[in-house]
């Protein structure tokens, strides 16, 4: 996960945008993808406030949402903001998710736009 | 099927062996040869530094040279279990199989536990953010109360019914009554029942259980040499849906159910509306109301009403975990899916005593693996 | 074990020695309000403050639990017994201690103590009735207790197993005071301040007041929990 372009992958045979990286497409089990870049801007289908938070991670409660991007592919991601509703607006960001077993793990995490 | 609790004494063989010799004498073939035995767990390797356990348990009953093996599909693996059993007795390759769930999780810290299980997660999608079981229900649960309606009240009021009819169920990891006011409403609950992933509390929660549960399968025209009630396997369905919810077509759609509920009704040339009762996998309250509708139960979206309705009590039109359900009977992991069929058995044949259905026909079960991304269904019906 | 405690101090040592001995308290004491807790359950445990003489059935009620390693019950068995039966033979100053009876029976046993008008010491959580939130309840009422009745400005809180520590010291949100060694042991010392207790206070410590008198009359008495209360889950 050193890729820090907020980026999916579109099937060049069916046109269907898988999130993460993938061998086949869901859709059609093709194997040729393009980046397709998911932009600033996705909204929170739904979240929850977790408070009883798996090792490696410091906040407390952690917040986790599913988010829609360009109406086409959905991301799951740790979200910055305290205060969250579904529809809200919010945008990735790349940065320290966590550790795992002491190593730092990097990735995208989501903030609320005004 | 052992009592369900915690058996610090006991190891993870010992009590699928108890289990599988109980159902083994219910069934008058203690002295018998089975053709094969398929041992359910989904931590024995990580848990109790066991694997092949269907091995392990062929041998512990004394059974060789019969077949064995271990059966895995995370929660589901109880219900996987049977149904390999009865695709094994159907296409002709064996008479009779014994089919035995267990687990045995609760000598283990409770975060191990939880970390374990969020491993059947999708790792890259959502484990690495920190994504937990009760997260995802969490998440399920918000949804659809911004969807349906439901509400606090209603995640409480399954908890409720489950545990009175779990106070019924000698084999019941948690026996004790609750009330709604005592995990909902009053200013107490707020520590009674502490907020796990807002809006999912403690007491919507499933708790870690130790146990084992066994059936004894036949092939039709063996049944009658067991005994006179055969329970007759009459449908069986399996389904999988994208195993991250974010990849859900609907995230508030159990499709996966949908499906194998499907197939199970149509293999049994019955509908929902026949079933007398069922048992649906509670890990989290909000899944027995999700699962109510998906299944077929009620309209998508109504099943809380039906709840609230007391139409899924013990005394109502539509039972539904008249065992009490994963929430108060318990859930050890790898037993659950075989408990369920079990259930239904003790049910139909009349013999469940102080929780008995009335006049119970026809049954559905449904075992989910993962976050509902793995679905075992089966319909159950009276010979 | 049989443990026979029959009377209060020592007659066989003369008062001299006694009074060199002995500690009771030294800090204004107050009686702790009795309350109700609506459980789970949906049944309404009373908490009151224990009285010295109960204290040899309050051990009787402990000594099961010194030989059940699971959760550490033993450690904080054997140091609740010593600490009560401390507080029983005037050898621990200033320790108070509150029972939860549920159904007449004793659910569960806290106890603290303070070291000075300021400072309390958290001593011990025992929950003999199991899967209600018993002790949940009372650890808040113990420290309730301290603050609201005793006027204490912070409490020091450690744990030896770690259900306690998620339970006590996570849920609370305390912080480690450094430098101080808790009495237990010299295990590191969590602090609940006054600020802490006020923020906390609305959504950990619960309960209804006054109690009505035919059920604090009843309260009066109680019969040690069954065994298998604690063998549960």
């Amino acid at each position: 996960m050193a890729e820090n372009r907020f980026v999916g992958f579109k099937c060049k045979k069916c046109g269907a945008v898988a999130y993460p990286k993938r061998f086949l497409c869901p859709s059609c089990k093709g194997k040729d993808f393009e980046e397709y870049p998911l932009g600033n801007e996705g909204k929170i289908v739904t979240f929850t406030k977790l408070w009883t938070v798996p090792e490696g991670i410091e906040q407390l409660p952690l917040t986790l949402a599913i988010v829609e991007f360009d109406g086409k592919v959905r991301v799951t991601g740790q979200v910055l903001s305290e205060e969250i509703k579904i529809g809200d607006r919010v945008r990735p960001v790349w940065g320290h998710i966590r550790k795992i077993r002491g190593k730092d793990i990097e990735g995208f995490r989501f903030e609320r736009l005004a | 099927m052992t009592k369900f609790g915690r058996h610090d004494d006991k190891t993870l063989l010992s009590l699928m062996t108890e289990s599988s010799i109980k159902a083994l004498e219910d069934a008058g073939a203690s002295d018998r040869n089975i053709d094969a035995v398929y041992a359910a767990s989904m931590l024995a390797g990580e848990l109790n530094h066991q694997v092949a356990v269907g091995s392990a348990l062929v041998d512990q009953l004394a059974l060789i040279p019969a077949a064995a093996e271990r059966v895995e599909n995370g929660p589901a693996s109880g219900g996987s279990a049977v149904k390999n059993a009865y695709c094994a007795i159907a296409c002709g390759l064996y008479d009779t199989v014994l089919v035995t769930g267990g687990e045995k999780m609760r000598h283990v810290p409770g975060e191990v536990i939880t970390d374990y299980i969020a491993t059947m997660t999708n790792i890259e999608a959502e484990y690495v953010h920190g994504v937990t079981l009760p997260s995802l229900a969490g998440m399920l649960a918000r949804l659809y109360m911004e969807k349906y309606g439901v509400t606090e009240e209603d995640l409480a009021r399954v908890a409720v019914k489950n545990h009175l009819n779990g106070s019924k169920n000698p084999y019941a990891h948690i026996q004790q009554p609750v009330t709604l006011e005592g995990i909902y409403g009053s200013p107490e609950a707020e520590v009674n029942n502490p907020i796990i992933s807002d809006p999912i509390r403690m007491y919507h929660c499933c708790p870690v259980t130790d146990g084992a549960a066994s059936v004894l399968l036949a092939a039709t025209e063996k049944a009658k040499e067991f005994t006179d009630t055969p329970i007759r396997i009459a449908g069986v369905g399996q389904a999988t849906d994208r195993m991250a919810v974010q990849d859900r077509k609907d995230p508030a759609v159990l499709e996966a159910l949908r499906v194998s509920a499907a197939q199970a009704f149509k293999m049994s040339k019955r509908t929902p509306r026949d079933m007398s009762f069922a048992e649906l996998h509670d890990a989290f309250t909000i899944l027995e109301i999700v699962e109510s509708e998906d299944a077929g139960f009620f309209e998508k979206g109504t099943g809380h009403k039906a709840l609230r309705d007391g139409v899924t009590a013990l005394d109502g039109k539509f039972p539904i975990n008249p065992s009490g359900g994963l929430k108060a009977r318990g859930h050890p992991v790898g037993a659950t899916g075989v408990a369920q069929i079990v259930e239904m058995t003790w049910q139909l044949r009349g013999e469940a005593d102080k929780r008995q259905v009335e006049n119970a026909q026809r049954a559905f079960s449904c075992n989910l693996g993962g976050f509902a991304n793995n679905i075992v269904a089966f319909v159950l019906e009276r010979s | 074990m049989a443990f026979e405690v029959t009377q209060c101090g020592d007659r066989s040592m003369s008062e001299d020695i006694e009074s060199i001995l002995g500690v009771d308290w030294d800090i204004p004491k107050k009686p702790y309000p009795p309350k109700t807790i609506l459980l789970p359950t949906g049944e309404r445990m009373v908490v009151r403050e224990a009285a010295r003489e109960e204290v040899p059935k309050l051990l009787q009620a402990i000594t099961p639990l010194l030989t059940v390693s699971r959760d550490f019950y033993d450690i904080v068995a054997a140091r609740q017994y010593a600490e009560l039966l401390g507080w029983y033979r005037r050898r621990v100053r200033n320790e108070f201690c509150l029972i939860g009876i549920v159904d007449g029976k004793l659910a569960g046993i806290v106890n603290s103590r303070a070291y000075d008008q300021k400072t309390h010491v958290s001593y011990h959580t025992t929950a003999l009735k199991r899967g209600a939130r018993v002790g949940a309840h009372l650890f808040a009422a113990k420290h309730e207790h301290s603050m609201e009745t005793l006027g204490a400005e912070e409490i020091l809180v450690t744990a030896e197993s770690p259900i306690g520590f998620r339970r006590w010291i996570v849920e609370w949100g305390l912080q480690v005071r450094t430098g101080v060694q808790h009495e237990l042991g010299g295990a590191k010392s969590w602090v609940i301040t006054r600020d802490i207790y006020q923020k906390v206070k609305p959504r950990l410590v619960m309960g209804s007041r006054p109690v009505p008198d035919d059920v604090l009359k009843k309260a009066a008495t109680f019969e040690n929990a069954p065994l298998d209360w604690v063998s549960q889950q």
